[in-house]
């Protein structure tokens, strides 16, 4: 079910340039990289007590970062966006939501960025030098291009 | 029973100070080697990625005091084969072969999800008989899942006879869902506006044949494992994932239902043909071992249920709409979730308006359930690893990707 856009829009009053919508991937609150983690604070403390989903979209330009969240009192989803620079840095969550470990850690991997505040910010999925495989500019090699080696 | 993330995590064995960002979940904050005096020297046992109770090529590193577990650190990638990738480099109608390779035990659920997704952006309709097909090959696929989850579980308590009889049925299952989609395993039978084929001549029958002892069978499964004592004292009590761990480590499915959490997103946000079903949502107490056994046992007779309504009402009319050769949808981007055998399967997916989605990102629960073993395998004895792992469903191809 989709929250109150108003009620969202209340609860992120304090923060500035929050652009809150429902668009077709449902309720998403747009917020920029410094206030995404007061904004999952506020957010939390609304009831939204479960991260369920996390993960990284290489626009060309920069890497969007997509939350989703669930609240199983209020039976309501919400999506918090942000955006970060290519190889910048993300705050982890893990401390407000635990579920945030593991899925940071790979979006961080997987999409060439650093993580701040994670206890454990290692590789999840990959060993040491393979490249951000979810990036734009990181290509998979054709079949031709494998027999050709 | 805890009711937030704050309170349960003040009660891990290792957890004082959490709240402070940078303070490492009790599953990470190792305690140094010998520094507490009374105590013998902790060991670091490295299990797996090979262990048979790992249930795919789980690595664990556990460390131990005696024989209690004072910290655990889960490791994966192992089967990491870049399917998000991959997927960007497919066709619509190809990437139901990726998603059958991620939860390669019930794969009908994952092409279900991505399916869903794929229609939001094309803005098809989907008829009302391919609902009804997809929900019929997700319940038998969820049957075939569980029978491997409860075979494989009584063989990490010691059992063998149950995982014969449990792969006796699976074999039937099997069988079914060969005939229905032409594969064993890797279906790819759910596909962008509907599903490959209709019932087959003959299946129905087949499927009535098998669901004539099935309920009989289960009963027996669960008197052989469940009724068993020895079985009994080894899960109750274990692993115990209370209401507040379960929400703050993002768990879904059965390990959030022992809970006590009534969600299933079958019923709370209903697709294909759920919304006309008659089931029932088990749900547990306590949260332990034992509880996500029981939830675990009666969806399997939820599922017969649900089958045999499936056939019984089975409508007329196309198994799929028009679709294009090439599919092309709508630029945009959406989420789609079903409650696949481990919890909620969902789709990220961004189209571009090309026949490639731009990004698909595949959110399998066994991810969020391994990663919340860190937090509580602590105090407990190395025997009772097995037991959680095996309690919690995680299937490592899905969790990897």
């Amino acid at each position: 079910m989709l929250p109150a856009i108003s009620d969202i829009e209340r609860l992120l009053a304090a923060l500035p340039d929050v652009a809150v919508a429902e668009e077709l991937l449902g309720v998403v609150a747009r917020v920029s990289l410094a206030d995404a983690v007061p904004a999952l604070v506020a957010i939390k403390a609304a009831g939204y007590e479960s991260l369920v989903d996390f993960d990284g979209i290489d626009t060309g330009e920069l890497i969007e970062l997509t939350y989703r969240l669930r609240s199983y009192a209020l039976d309501t989803e919400l999506y918090v966006k942000t955006s970060v620079a290519y190889g910048g840095t993300i705050e982890s969550v893990w401390y407000e939501y635990p579920s945030a470990l593991m899925p940071e850690r790979e979006t961080a991997e997987l999409l060439g960025l650093h993580l701040a505040g994670h206890p454990n910010p290692k590789r999840l999925l990959t060993t040491d030098g393979v490249p951000p495989l979810l990036r734009k500019d990181v290509l998979i090699r054709s079949v031709e291009e494998v027999k050709a080696r | 029973m805890t009711d937030t993330c704050e309170e349960t995590l003040g009660v891990g064995l290792l957890c004082e100070g959490q709240h402070d960002p940078g303070t490492p979940p009790a599953g990470l904050r190792r305690a140094p080697s010998g520094v507490d005096g009374l105590t013998t020297e902790h060991l670091i046992i490295n299990m797996g990625p090979q262990h048979p109770s790992t249930h795919g090529v789980l690595r664990m590193l556990i460390e131990v005091d005696g024989e209690e577990i004072v910290a655990a650190e889960v490791s994966v990638g192992y089967l990491h084969r870049g399917i998000e990738k991959l997927a960007e480099h497919r066709r619509y109608d190809a990437i139901g072969t990726l998603m059958d390779r991620g939860d390669y035990v019930s794969g009908m659920m994952g092409e279900h999800a991505f399916a869903m997704a794929a229609e939001k952006l094309m803005e098809v309709e989907v008829p009302r008989k391919a609902h009804w097909l997809r929900s019929l090959a997700s319940e038998l696929n969820r049957l075939a899942s569980h029978l491997v989850w409860y075979g494989t579980f009584g063989l990490d308590t010691g059992g063998m006879g149950q995982f014969l009889y449990a792969m006796r049925d699976r074999e039937a299952l099997l069988d079914i869902l060969e005939a229905l989609s032409g594969q064993r395993m890797m279906f790819n039978y759910i596909r962008p506006g509907g599903v490959v084929a209709d019932l087959p001549l003959g299946l129905e029958e087949k499927i009535r044949t098998f669901l004539s002892t099935f309920d009989m069978y289960l009963e027996e499964h669960d008197q052989l494992l469940g009724g068993n004592e020895i079985f009994q004292s080894r899960v109750k009590g274990i692993g115990v994932i209370d209401r507040g761990i379960a929400q703050c480590f993002g768990l879904t499915g059965a390990n959030l239902r022992a809970a006590g959490v009534d969600f299933d997103v079958r019923k709370a946000r209903p697709y294909a043909a759920y919304q006309e079903l008659d089931f029932e949502v088990p749900l547990g107490t306590k949260g332990d071992a034992w509880d996500r056994y029981m939830v675990r046992m009666e969806e399997m007779r939820q599922s017969a249920r649900m089958i045999a309504q499936l056939i019984d009402g089975m409508p007329e009319g196309p198994h799929t709409a028009k679709v294009p050769r090439v599919i092309r949808p709508n630029a945009g981007e959406v989420y789609a979730s079903v409650e696949s055998s481990r919890g909620e399967t969902g789709i990220h997916l961004v189209s571009d308006g090309t026949e490639h989605p731009y990004r698909m990102h595949y959110r399998g629960p066994s991810l969020y359930a391994a990663q919340a073993l860190e937090e509580i395998l602590p105090g407990h004895l190395i025997a009772d690893v097995v037991m959680i792992i095996g309690s919690t469903d995680i299937m490592l191809g899905e969790l990897d990707r």
